[in-house]
């Protein structure tokens, strides 16, 4: 059974690898375990059976199967959002540059009325953090158009991306404070890099929760691969 | 078909490609006669003369023609071990053999008839 195990699990590194959901992956695991464990209760070996390439054998029955492979891309999704993120603020701040003496002609608000500090805060904070997620999910849906439900991951970026800033915000104004609000790099680098893991894991959570949709079997089989003994 | 040890690469080569065509047959063929798990399928492969074709190559192929219909597969209790996944032919798989083994007949006789010489076939002296 160990080995069997061990296969299974190399097995499954490589279908992960290849980009199969894992329901998907739990189906043909346990497909392939039945078969093996009665192989072995016949006196096969299930690592000589499947020879020493598991992980081509894996890909090869994941693509016999008809299973959609879906890449996640974690690595050009959070380069994408990054880089959109970037260009949002910049321009964002441009734009904000350019229209506040408009907006401060304009709107004259008269001293006797009293803006709360949080009004101020939320507007200081909200409007920037909006520009950023912004900017990111738009890079992501127009950039990795090519990539399969980036729509949907867009639409979870647009949620999971302003949530993850709200939980991060107060945790890292609470490591501040315990700094007694200390503008050393050391410290403003660790609350950049807080801020940071907070939306990157809010972006990969996106793509995780997009790609969770029921997969149909797709794609015709390539050629079989017989190797000689 | 049987390959000798010792032969050269070539002669390897040749007889994957041959066998690349009619692999879906033969298990289909065999599966119509019993139904069998993975595994017994390769040994009655290696009965049949074709011990170069290994589970992992197997495996995959009888996954593709489950989905794609032509095979069927049920647990089977069993007495000695652990259930078995027992695949057996569907009626789209017997008919699609007896399209492919006519199919072959064909192929097969037409090969012949270039392979084999004839009486009257010129000859270079």
């Amino acid at each position: 059974m160990e080995t069997i195990d061990s296969v299974l699990s190399e097995a499954d590194r490589a279908w992960r690898a290849y980009g199969i959901s894992s329901t998907d992956r739990r189906v043909l695991a346990a497909d392939l375990r039945l078969d093996l464990a009665a192989a072995a209760a016949d006196g096969g070996d299930p690592v000589q059976l499947v020879g020493g390439d598991v992980a081509g054998f894996a890909r090869r029955l994941a693509d016999e199967a008809g299973v959609r492979r879906v890449r996640p891309e974690y690595r050009r999704l959070l380069l994408t959002a990054l880089a959109g993120a970037l260009l949002g603020s910049l321009l964002g701040a441009g734009i904000f540059r350019a229209l506040y003496p408009v907006l401060v002609n304009m709107i004259d608000i008269p001293r006797s009325i009293d803006v709360p500090v949080q009004v101020a805060v939320v507007v200081y904070y909200g409007v920037p953090a909006a520009v950023v997620v912004a900017g990111a999910v738009t890079a992501v849906r127009l950039r990795l158009r090519d990539l399969p439900q980036i729509r949907r991951t867009a639409l979870m970026m647009s949620l999971l991306l302003p949530a993850a800033g709200i939980v991060v915000t107060p945790i890292t104004m609470a490591y501040a404070w315990s700094t007694n609000y200390s503008t050393a790099p050391e410290v403003l680098v660790v609350e950049t890099v807080m801020v940071l893991v907070a939306l990157a894991g809010a972006t990969v959570l996106a793509r995780r929760l997009s790609l969770r949709e029921r997969r149909q079997a797709t794609g015709a089989p390539p050629d079989v691969a017989i190797e000689p003994a | 078909m049987v390959l000798a040890e010792g032969q050269p690469t070539d002669d390897n080569d040749r007889q994957t490609q041959l066998l690349r065509g009619v692999l879906d047959m033969c298990l289909l063929a065999l599966l119509s006669r019993e139904p069998a798990h993975g595994y017994e399928l390769v040994r009655r492969m290696e009965s049949a003369g074709f011990n170069t074709i290994s589970y992992g190559t197997i495996y995959p192929l009888l996954t593709r023609m489950r989905r794609l219909g032509l095979v069927a597969d049920e647990q089977q209790i069993s007495p000695t071990g652990p259930p078995r996944k027992v695949y057996a032919l569907t009626e789209a798989g017997r008919a699609r053999l007896d399209a492919w083994q006519n199919q072959w007949t064909r192929f097969a006789g037409t090969v012949d008839a270039i392979l084999v010489p004839t009486d009257h076939s010129p000859s270079r002296s």
